[in-house]
């Protein structure tokens, strides 16, 4: 008994969780956070667990109110029980949530009232991301996990414990297909992993020809091919406060691999010294592939004047070979930003993009945002909604081009999260909301940024451990 | 558990419990700035042991010169660093950081053991060791070059044992507060703000909080800052010197470290061009000149005034170049008189290249 009343007395008198700081000017400007006011949210989606910033608040009360269901929370911190929200979502699905809040500070009452919009579209339920710290060159404990949305469930598709500590690069899927993925794992015994159709292989995806080994790319829908960039990366640092990291390249070039053939083609039109290629993808219909390309500069001096055009080329997928001429999609030059990271939508009707001042490293970039293209007309649409006044960029569709994720340093500038948007048939998007975490405070505390984050319509079909399998006893397949 | 079984039993396991809990005491006196570095990193002892292993009296030493680093007390730093010469990077690294901080870093200079510039700026890249890289970025904080004391900060994190810390905490949230970046500041404070060790440090640095102490410390440290932009190498840390040299010629801490830089590489047309009399002054740096004046033809009263030769500084080159001239080069009878000069260094220290 006396050990219980310890440990009670010790509970009574834990100090709550401190929320400073917050307001204009921190990370935490909004009075909730995550901020899911006004927000449309899918009708799968976890539940939006969230708390009060307000560091002088009290007694806070929220009632959340659908056609059918009333559920009132109290406290700072508003966690939901998933059977409760599941039914609030079921019960608002194609409507709203409407959402009233209360709470005591500086002796008056604080009300506000606000809505979640339930959409009947659901969103792929998986995502993957790889953590890693913002760091600079090197890298430690890296994983690459999957995390189901419906849910908190989060497991590691790959991580260091299973790889030597060795670099690996982003997970993608192919047009948010689960059983259609790659990724890179670095060093020895490293390769491209290629998971298609659940059986896996290990794929060396270079050839002495070549600048480099394959950097950025996709894969083909039909699955055969994929599309890469070779690029010299060099790293660099911003000598005024607050800029950091810079990335470039000092050269870069376009292949093709041939899953099916084990070989890689290069292109000569795309392999001229004096223009650099870069972040090439696949059109929906695998009928083009759009990439980056900008006239080569000496850097780092000229680095400020780097500005990348949005290109498309034909693609043959019977041959494997690029068509002519290439198509200036978004110009640099007339328009004075840089593209990067162009991506389809699945349905082929839109063309997500990020646009920086200069160069090919955004997520450093605070003034890069997402620009949305309409591939019927060409027209840019009205993205204000969803960027911010930090870097947003490493952006992925889902499956049914309904929804895209993409990370942003919104907030504090310095880690990545992911946020999620809606997109309507006529182009409308909406006010994105964040990953929901079970604890309201897990972003508080996390020091990692969520990499490239990509959404699929279903599980990959490995883990880890599968993965370390193909590390260890797997030799990566040749390609010529 | 009764009976005189269970009465020895007892016994044995309270006199274990005291021998451990006496051991825990004695090694916590013998090895006091372990158990600090463990608090730095947000580790338990158990978990610093499994990291760093078993302390000894080096280890000892380095990292009591890594905390009293951190807390910037100078002259502890400098009273641990010589104790014993380690002849070890991090070691020089941080006799030259206090010294420099005390503003006698060329004074100092050839004392001790120098591992050419690795002494002065640790390197941080894949083969650096993780205690290197939690290190490296005491100097650049210290300079006032953020961008690299920043990236310092957050790959020690990276590489600390639990990824996290206070150490590298408080730092990214000051480099932050230097800047005038609130917003990523505020993410380390209310880590900080949650840590009962780290509370106080925190509150004291929130807006509206800040003493007209800790005013004036952010605003020397933004007066050393860069103000042009220019995008380097992570590796250039001449240029980055430069960069901050630029920014004002009378930050003599980073004068000083670009001086020492150019004359551990033995770069004296490096050395020659960023030397400023105006601005700093030293016996090392009247002895690399006369190197170059020599060797460049350039021995004359006009030069000896601009680069303020003193006579005896003349007197004695005169008498090391005839001594060496005399032995074919050799160090034998330079060793005693000479051994602390620069024309020493110059002359016979060689390169390790296995390290």
């Amino acid at each position: 008994m006396p050990l219980l009343m310890l440990v009670l007395l010790t509970l009574a008198c834990a100090r709550p969780y401190d929320v400073q700081p917050a307001g204009v000017g921190t990370d935490r400007p909004e009075p909730v956070f995550p901020d899911y006011r006004d927000v449309t949210i899918p009708c799968n989606i976890a539940p939006l667990n969230f708390y009060y910033t307000d560091p002088d608040g009290s007694r806070f009360t929220t009632t959340f109110t659908s056609s059918s269901v009333t559920v009132t929370r109290k406290g700072r911190d508003v966690v939901w029980k998933e059977k409760t929200w599941k039914q609030m979502l079921a019960a608002a699905a194609g409507s709203d949530i409407e959402v009233a809040s209360s709470y005591r500070a500086a002796g008056e009452t604080v009300r506000q009232t606000w809505t979640i919009h339930v959409s009947a579209d659901p969103i792929d339920p998986y995502l993957t991301y790889r953590l890693i710290e913002p760091g600079f060159e090197v890298w430690d404990d890296l994983e690459i996990q999957e995390r189901n949305l419906e849910n908190f469930d989060t497991r590691n598709i790959a991580d260091w414990r299973h790889a030597g500590n060795h670099c690996m690069n982003c997970h993608i899927h192919a047009q948010g297909r689960g059983d259609l993925s790659m990724f890179y794992l670095r060093g020895a015994g490293g390769g491209a992993i290629l998971n298609r159709g659940g059986k896996l292989r290990k794929l060396a995806l270079n050839d002495t020809t070549m600048i480099s080994p394959t950097v950025y790319g996709e894969i083909h829908p039909a699955g055969r091919y994929g599309v890469f960039s070779n690029n010299i990366i060099i790293p660099a640092i911003h000598a005024a406060g607050g800029l950091r990291m810079e990335v470039f390249d000092r050269n870069s070039d376009l292949c093709v691999a041939d899953f099916d053939e084990n070989r890689l083609y290069a292109f000569p039109e795309t392999a001229r010294e004096d223009v650099m290629e870069t972040f090439p993808v696949f059109s929906a219909d695998g009928r083009y592939i759009y990439y980056c390309a900008a006239p080569y500069l000496h850097l780092p001096a000229d680095l400020d004047r780097m500005m990348y055009a949005l290109v498309r080329v034909p693609f043959d997928a019977e041959t494997g070979t690029l068509g002519a001429p290439a198509d200036t999609v978004w110009s640099a030059a007339q328009r004075g930003k840089s593209v990067c990271h162009p991506k389809a939508s699945p349905d082929g009707r839109w063309l997500l993009f990020t646009l920086a001042d200069y160069g090919t490293f955004p997520i450093n970039h605070r003034e890069c945002d997402l620009c949305l293209m309409d591939l019927a007309t060409g027209e840019i649409l009205d993205m204000s909604v969803v960027n911010s006044d930090k870097s947003d960029t490493y952006h992925s569709w889902s499956s049914d081009a309904r929804w895209f994720v993409f990370a942003s340093k919104r907030g504090d500038g310095l880690y990545g999260k992911p946020w999620f948007s809606h997109v309507s048939p006529d182009g409308t998007v909406t006010r994105p909301f964040l990953l929901p975490q079970k604890n309201p405070h897990f972003y508080d505390t996390m020091l990692r940024s969520f990499n490239v984050p990509d959404l699929g319509n279903a599980p990959v079909g490995f883990d880890a451990e599968v993965i370390e399998t193909l590390w260890k006893d797997v030799a990566a397949e040749p390609f010529e | 558990m009764k009976g005189k079984g269970g009465r020895i039993l007892l016994a044995v396991l309270a006199a274990a419990a005291l021998a451990a809990g006496l051991s825990q005491c004695v090694f916590l006196v013998r090895h006091p700035y372990f158990r600090k570095l463990a608090a730095q990193n947000g580790i338990s002892l158990r978990e610093a042991r499994k990291a760093w292993g078993k302390p000894d009296k080096v280890s000892e030493q380095i990292m009591g010169m890594v905390v009293e680093a951190d807390r910037e007390n100078w002259p502890k730093v400098s009273e641990l660093a010589a104790e014993r010469d380690l002849k070890s990077e991090i070691g020089t690294y941080y006799y030259n950081l206090a010294n420099a901080m005390q503003g006698r870093l060329p004074d100092r200079l050839m004392d001790y053991y120098q591992p050419f510039e690795r002494g002065l700026f640790l390197p941080v890249g894949p083969s650096s060791t993780p205690f290197q890289i939690a290190c490296a970025g005491d100097v650049w904080f210290a300079l006032g070059y953020m961008p690299l004391a920043e990236r310092d900060a957050m790959l020690g994190l990276l590489f600390s044992p639990a990824h996290t810390g206070p150490r590298y905490l408080r730092r990214l949230a000051e480099t932050n507060l230097v800047i005038g970046d609130f917003e990523a500041a505020s993410k380390y404070l209310r880590i900080l703000l949650n840590s009962r060790s780290d509370r106080q440090w925190a509150q004291e640095r929130l807006p509206g909080h800040w003493s007209p102490e800790y005013q004036l410390r952010i605003a020397e440290k933004r007066n050393l800052m860069p103000q042009f932009d220019l995008v380097h190498g992570m590796d250039q840390t001449q240029l980055a010197l430069r960069v901050l040299l630029t920014a004002n010629a009378t930050n003599k801490t980073a004068l000083d470290y670009l001086l020492c830089y150019d004359l551990l590489t033995k770069d004296l047309d490096a050395f020659v061009a960023d030397f400023n009399p105006a601005y700093t002054a030293s016996r090392l740096y009247e002895e690399a000149i006369l190197i170059f004046l020599a060797a460049k033809g350039g021995m004359n009263e006009e030069n000896f005034v601009h680069y303020h030769i003193a006579p005896q500084t003349f007197q004695d080159f005169n008498r090391f170049v005839s001594i060496y001239k005399r032995d074919d080069g050799a160090a034998r009878n330079l060793t005693a008189e000479f051994g602390k000069s620069y024309w020493y260094y110059f002359y016979f220290a060689a390169k390790n290249e296995k390290k």
